[in-house]
């Protein structure tokens, strides 16, 4: 499109459109005006703009009724116009603003007219654009109290339309036109700030509208949320504008008493208002009423625009009209506190910056310095606290809470006024330890127990830096939100931070000792004071402030940790003693003893599933809370100390890893993370290393609590927690407490027999492991691989399908050799060497027969906890007698190195062994069954002649009587212990027969008792046992053993290879149907 | 001090463990070196001198001079960083503790392999006096330190047929500027010996076994010894420099391994080869309490400054006990 750049061109482009529009007024020609206009550049545009305006103007005041379309149109034209010209002349400027406003005038109703939306919106940008070109000065002449009546139209006009319309599109521009209006916009256009006279000037004018603005823009701030955020964004920032530019104590305190007589017609006259005393102070008052209607609704708006912005009219009402608006001041002031906190960042980076800027100041509000005003509102929370944190909902506690810590922070160092005075301090104290009070009904908490032993294993990296990130999850009587707990930690931090720490730990220590009803609510504040304390999470408003030195807060830390540790705060009564009493109930079950019976499911039912949360157990579980928290608060000491607590470890490491054994699962969770936290303070990788490194610590509390062992029942389960947790290289540290434990042992062998046991597992469990024998490795492998009895190498070469004579004679020859070294005739000595039984290990020990060098520690422990597993064998407890049989069998694995030492303990062993594999509980069958495999496994020769003396004749006896029982049993029977019994037998003789070398009838005795299981009627598992069963006597004596299968089953009929010879009869082949044929078929395959 | 009703003896305050070995010699030091933080060494059959934090409880550093031979006898030099180590390899090592060094500065051959150890007299800084076992069997040798310069040999008459001396003890009266060396001999007898003049001043047969420690206190002029036997013998010494048997002390087991008075004179504590330690109040003599803890005979003990009770067992342990804190 061309574009006319000089006047006259435009000129003559435009003349004839607007004699057109003066004419005939249309849209049409409007638009077609407005077209024409977009051709002609800026500068021509401003030489025209009268000419223009002026066909416009004509249009708008035609009088007679209007089309609104047209209405609409020329005001659009006219905005655009505008919006490329500058108006140069005072008169121009108030003529287009009359004619603008009147568009919207309804002369019959006080409201804005009722047109469309649209119109409106034209009107409105119309007005808008206006004001924004007029040209220079031109803009401050056009306030003069002449204008009064026409800009307070136009003033109530936008006020109307923002309040009743409902366009949003409207509201926004409308309160943006009231904001240009009242020369508060913010674009660029506006070229130079007001001096002293002008301001006073415009605040004198736009005083008359304070009220109407104030009323109608609260009403809009209050309204629904719903309305969207921007619309209250832009009402309060009009408001806190318009308020702080009439109120503002740098205009007022130029105001002079007497109303300076003006040249302004009276009935103006009337309209404006002298800014004395009394009219602020009335006005104050008011406004007062109104700053708190908003603050109450905008404080918990959704939006963190509109808080942002609340705090934006807090700083400027606060900075500019401080004195005007004394009476506001202590409401401003806590919105912004009670911001402090806000969840969104940047309302809180907001609020932080504007009270830095306020302690900056000296003075705030009144002559009163901000420190004077907080402590007096810190003083009236503190008072009204304890009622407030009873009577509030969740929501009211938490922005309470929110403007106490808001004051906190605030005051810094300075809350030690309030915390000095003791009213205050007990008020403060009441509140949050009434509000911290836990809900312990959780009847779950009691009965959870750790069943699972060894869960140390977890690395301190996994677990966050802070220790509060993992703490437990509780509940608390009086409310349910988190926030709520997290704003009271907070709380408590800067009560530590700024407060007084000795004189806060001194407090609830005595709360803490008081009352059992205090004690975790206090324990907790204390927990938290001292993280505070440490300063490490605190964001310090106070960059002086001097935080509490390491060496003081050790002090502290270590006579909380006292208190915490104490026998009657550490030990408290956290489960009735259930495994001692499950033992107990166990021995009453009769049940237990037959052997045969089906019902071995028999288990200790919780006590405490059968009972309602009853006092007493809502007093354990608030017991294991305390405890809980205890070290949950040890966790946090060592986080607050750092490397510092190295020297707290040697008093608290030992109680934490007492924990760290309990038998109730959230105090040993705890204590574990417990662990963790302080692995990461005091620079430790793993919990293992925590441990070994400070075994001389916990070394020296086990033995010492030895002594006294009625005191402390618990010491063993540290031993054990450790021997769980560490390495060989703890091995040499914990000899001498080994050695005091088996003496203490030997005093308590009646009564605490139990929890010894136990140690001596773990320690023999640790050995096994830290210690791994190696000929015991490949011995295993070996055991799994004759299980399997896949490969049977030592094929008998009779077995073969074409049997030569040759065979045959070779054979009869190899025959007649064997017997003849048998008799005793040996002549040469190339075949017996495959049967030379494999050199044992040459012990590194026997090199020197003379000197016996001393034993390896482990050995020595192993031969010590052996000698007493000897006596407890036959203990009357069962759960002790299983344990023993545990024990026992690793001592043997632990010892196999050592036959010298092994088996005169094992002689010992035995005749109790034999008895509990005779003529005790099934399940103890079970276990000393187990012993006996292993025992096999580690000294063959020695078990022979007494296994088959004492044990075979038994055992064998037992499978011949259960086989017709297992035979009829139904599926259930799989379930039971006899079946279990059963099982494990069958599975262990192969490897038995194999490895105890038995003679030839023994071996029969074992075939025989075997024999019946093979049958098809028998429980899938046990056949597969029983096979296990052959294949190893397979490897033994192949040939009577083939020889034993085809009696039961043959498959085939033997033609003998020369007819010379007689054929074989056989018993197994005259039958067609045999129970035993599937079985011996898979032996015969094996054995070909 | 006594409560009327005997309360039960108390546990150990703590027990060091570590040294991997029977312990033979203890030694506090609260020299300036130890900045508040007392120091305890302890000699170990392996020849290892461990240094040990009081704070926290554990070694801080293990010095390694004797071969793997036994230290018997340990002693710091008054200002704190220099320590004495007498091991049965026959050396007698001067280590230099100060700043985080541990070296030896000097050693001093000894010419006797028997179990006496040795003792130190300050005189004036920087000289001091060093009492050992000398050459022959029944000698002692006074050095001049740190010069190392002979000053005489001590040995009893020809018919004196006291053995070999089994402890030393130099000191000083008060009144007079004349070393004095205490020494107890294998025969049960202990001896006074003036030093400047080389003579034996005044012997008293006070045990029927070899004496193994004395201990002395100079300003009761009193001083106690404990035998291979049953018997603890209380002695003292009168204007005339003459040894007097107080009193005798018997015990219900054989053997004292050292005897040893706290700083403040009130109690002593005798460390008994029948594995326990024996308190006693040092003016009336009187049982105070017996310390059962260890599983094998103690060889030593030693009290701090501050009355801290340390006591090294062959069970390898080192038992720490507050007794009679004051307050």
């Amino acid at each position: 499109m061309a574009v006319f750049d000089t006047p006259e061109e435009a000129f003559g482009v435009l003349r004839p459109v607007c004699v057109q529009l003066t004419k005939t007024q249309t849209v049409e020609n409007v638009e077609h005006l407005q077209t024409r206009l977009q051709a002609v550049s800026d500068s021509a545009l401003q030489e025209l703009q009268q000419y223009i305006l002026f066909p416009l103007r004509f249009t708008l005041k035609t009088p007679g009724p209007k089309r609104e379309r047209l209405i609409q149109s020329v005001v659009e034209c006219l905005t655009f116009v505008l919006s490329s010209t500058c108006v140069k002349e005072q008169e121009l400027l108030q003529e287009l603003f009359s004619e603008l406003s009147a568009c919207l005038y309804s002369p019959s109703s006080q409201k804005p007219a009722a047109v469309s939306e649209e119109l409106k919106l034209a009107v409105i940008q119309g007005l808008s654009t206006l004001m924004h070109s007029a040209y220079g000065d031109i803009i401050l002449t056009f306030y003069e109290p002449s204008i009064l009546p026409r800009l307070g139209f136009a003033v109530s006009l936008l006020l109307g339309l923002a309040e009743q319309e409902k366009s949003k599109q409207i509201k926004i521009a409308a309160l943006k036109c009231l904001q240009v209006l009242l020369l508060q916009c913010e674009c660029q256009d506006h070229p130079r700030s007001l001096d002293e006279l002008e301001q006073k000037q415009l605040g004198d004018l736009f005083a008359s509208f304070l009220p109407g603005i104030s009323t109608t823009l609260t009403r809009v701030i209050t309204g629904d949320f719903k309305q969207g955020h921007s619309i209250v964004v832009s009402s309060l920032k009009i408001f806190y504008k318009t308020v702080s530019f009439i109120m503002a104590d740098e205009q007022l305190k130029r105001i002079s008493k007497v109303q300076a007589k003006s040249a302004v017609e009276h009935r103006v006259a009337e309209l404006m208002v002298h800014r004395e005393a009394d009219w602020v102070k009335n006005t104050g008052d008011k406004l007062t009423i109104l700053i708190k209607k908003i603050i109450e609704c905008v404080s918990v708006h959704p939006h963190w625009k509109v808080r942002l912005e609340l705090v934006e009219l807090v700083e400027d009402l606060l900075l500019k009209c401080s004195q005007s608006l004394v009476e506001s001041a202590g409401p401003l002031l806590k919105a912004l506190v009670g911001l402090v906190n806000d969840e969104s960042p940047e309302v809180q980076a907001q609020c932080n910056k504007v009270l830095r800027h306020f302690a900056d100041q000296k003075v705030v509000v009144g002559n009163k310095a901000l420190a004077d005003i907080l402590s007096e509102s810190l003083h009236s929370l503190a008072t009204s606290l304890p009622r407030l944190m009873t009577s509030q909902d969740d929501q009211g506690k938490f922005s309470t809470l929110s403007l106490l810590l808001g004051y906190l922070k605030l005051l810094g160092p300075k809350i030690n006024f309030v915390l000095n005075s003791v009213a205050h301090l007990q008020r403060l104290s009441k509140a949050l330890i009434q509000v911290l009070e836990l809900d312990v009904a959780d009847i779950k908490i009691v009965e959870e127990r750790r069943w699972n032993s060894d869960d140390l294993n977890a690395s301190p990296k996994t677990s966050a830096t802070q220790p509060w990130n993992h703490i437990q999850r509780r509940y608390f009587r009086f409310f349910t939100d988190e926030r709520i707990f997290m704003l009271l930690r907070q709380v408590c931090q800067l009560l530590g931070y700024y407060g007084n720490l000795y004189l806060l730990v001194d407090h609830f220590m005595e709360l803490y000792r008081q009352s059992v009803v205090y004690r975790k609510q206090a324990a907790m504040i204390l927990n938290e004071l001292v993280t505070g304390a440490a300063g490490l999470e605190v964001e310090d408003l106070h960059e002086k402030h001097i935080k509490t030195n390491p060496e003081e807060l050790r002090e502290i830390v270590t006579s909380i940790l006292e208190e915490y540790t104490s026998q009657e705060n550490w030990y408290l009564v956290t489960c009735i003693e259930t495994e001692e009493m499950g033992e107990e109930l166990m021995m009453e079950h009769p049940g237990l003893q037959a052997i045969t019976s089906g019902e071995h499911t028999s288990q200790v039912t919780s006590f405490l599933a059968f009972s309602k949360p009853s006092p007493i157990v809502c007093s354990m579980n608030s017991n294991i809370w305390q405890i809980c928290i205890q070290l949950e608060g040890i966790g946090q000491f060592a986080y607050a100390l750092g490397k510092d607590f190295c020297l707290l470890l040697m008093s608290t490491l030992y109680p934490v890893l007492e924990k760290a054994g309990d038998q109730t699962l959230l105090i040993s969770q705890v204590a574990t993370s417990t662990m963790m936290d302080i692995c990461h303070a005091c620079g430790y990788d793993s919990l293992q290393h925590l441990i070994n490194q400070n075994s001389d610590y916990l070394v020296n509390g086990i033995s010492l609590n030895l002594r006294h062992l009625a005191l402390h029942p618990h010491t063993p389960k540290v031993l054990e927690v450790m021997l769980r947790n560490s390495d060989a290289n703890l091995l040499p540290l914990v000899a001498d407490v080994v050695q005091d434990v088996l003496a203490t042992l030997d005093q308590f062998y009646d009564k605490r027999a139990a929890s010894f046991v136990s140690v001596l597992h773990a320690l023999l469990a640790a050995l096994a492991q830290w210690f791994p024998d190696t000929g015991n490795l490949r011995h295993l492998h070996e055991q799994s691989l004759g299980e399997e009895g896949s490969h049977l190498n030592q094929r008998p070469a009779t077995l073969e399908n074409s049997t030569t004579a040759e065979d045959i004679e070779q054979f009869l020859l190899n025959y007649l050799k064997e017997k003849d070294v048998a008799d005793g005739n040996v002549s040469d000595f190339d075949n017996e060497e495959e049967e030379q039984p494999v050199p044992p290990k040459v012990e590194e020990n026997d090199t020197h027969p003379d000197v016996e060098p001393p034993l390896p520690l482990q050995i020595q422990m192993a031969m010590d906890v052996m000698e007493r597993c000897i006596h407890l064998l036959s203990d009357k407890n069962l759960q002790i007698r299983l344990k023993v049989l545990d024990v026992l069998d690793l001592c043997v694995v632990v010892l196999h190195s050592h036959k010298n030492q092994l088996l005169p303990l094992a002689h010992r062993a035995w005749p109790s062994l034999v008895h509990r594999l005779t003529r005790d509980a099934p399940l103890a069958v079970l276990r000393a069954f187990k012993v006996l495999r292993t025992l096999g496994s580690k000294c063959g020769d020695f078990l022979r002649s007494r296994f088959c003396k004492d044990v075979l004749p038994k055992l064998a006896g037992s499978l011949v009587t259960q086989a017709p029982i297992s035979a009829r049993a139904g599926p259930v029977y799989s379930h039971t212990l006899a079946f279990k019994l059963q099982l494990a037998v069958l599975q262990g003789l192969g490897p038995l027969c194999e490895r105890l070398d038995l003679g030839e009838g023994d071996l029969n005795k074992v075939a025989d008792a075997c024999l019946i299981y093979l049958s098809a009627k028998q429980p899938v598992k046990l056949q597969e046992a029983a096979r296990s069963v052959f294949l190893h006597l397979m490897k033994v004596d192949p040939d009577s053993t083939w020889f034993l299968l085809i009696e039961l089953y043959c498959p085939t009929q033997f033609t003998p290879p020369h007819p010379s010879l007689h054929p074989v009869q056989l018993r197994g082949a005259s039958r067609q149907q045999n129970p035993y044929m599937a079985n011996v078929l898979r032996l015969l395959k094996e054995l070909q | 001090m006594a409560a009327p009703c005997p309360l039960p003896p108390p546990d150990p305050q703590f027990v060091l463990r570590g040294t991997q070995s029977p312990v033979h010699a203890l030694h506090f030091c609260e020299g300036r070196q130890a900045q508040g933080h007392p120091l305890l060494f302890s000699g170990s059959q392996s020849g290892l001198v461990h240094i040990w934090s009081l704070q926290m409880r554990r070694a801080l550093t293990t010095l390694d001079g004797h071969g793997g031979q036994c230290v018997t006898w340990l002693q710091t030099l008054p200002q704190g960083h220099q320590l004495l180590s007498q091991g049965r390899d026959l050396k007698l090592c001067l280590w230099d503790l100060a700043e985080g060094r541990n070296a030896v500065v000097d050693s001093v051959p000894l010419e006797s392999v028997g179990f006496c150890r040795s003792s130190i007299l300050v005189q004036g800084q920087p000289r001091w006096m060093l009492a050992v076992p000398g050459k022959g069997s029944n000698e002692v040798q006074i050095l001049e330190m740190p010069s190392k310069t002979s000053v005489c040999t001590l040995k009893p008459e020809a018919d004196a047929k006291l053995g070999m001396p089994m402890c030393l003890r130099l000191w000083q009266a008060d009144c007079s500027p004349r070393p004095l060396l205490l020494a107890g001999y294998e025969d049960g007898s202990v001896a006074l010996w003036d030093v400047s003049e080389q003579k034996v001043c005044s012997r008293i047969a006070c045990h029927e076994e070899p004496v193994m420690d004395l201990d002395f206190d100079s300003q009761k002029a009193k001083g106690i010894s404990g035998s291979a036997g049953k018997a603890l013998a209380v002695w003292r010494l009168d204007g005339q420099q003459a040894l007097q048997v107080c009193g005798t002390h018997q015990l219900t087991n054989p053997g004292i391994a050292e005897v040893t008075i706290r700083p403040d004179r009130k109690i002593l504590a005798t460390a008994g080869w029948d594995h326990r330690i024996r308190v006693f109040h040092w003016r009336k003599m009187q049982p105070l309490a017996v310390l059962a803890f260890h599983s094998a005979a103690i060889q030593c003990v030693a009290f701090a400054a501050d009355g801290l009770l340390a006591a090294g067992s062959k069970d390898q342990r080192i038992s720490l006990w507050s007794l009679y804190p004051r307050a």
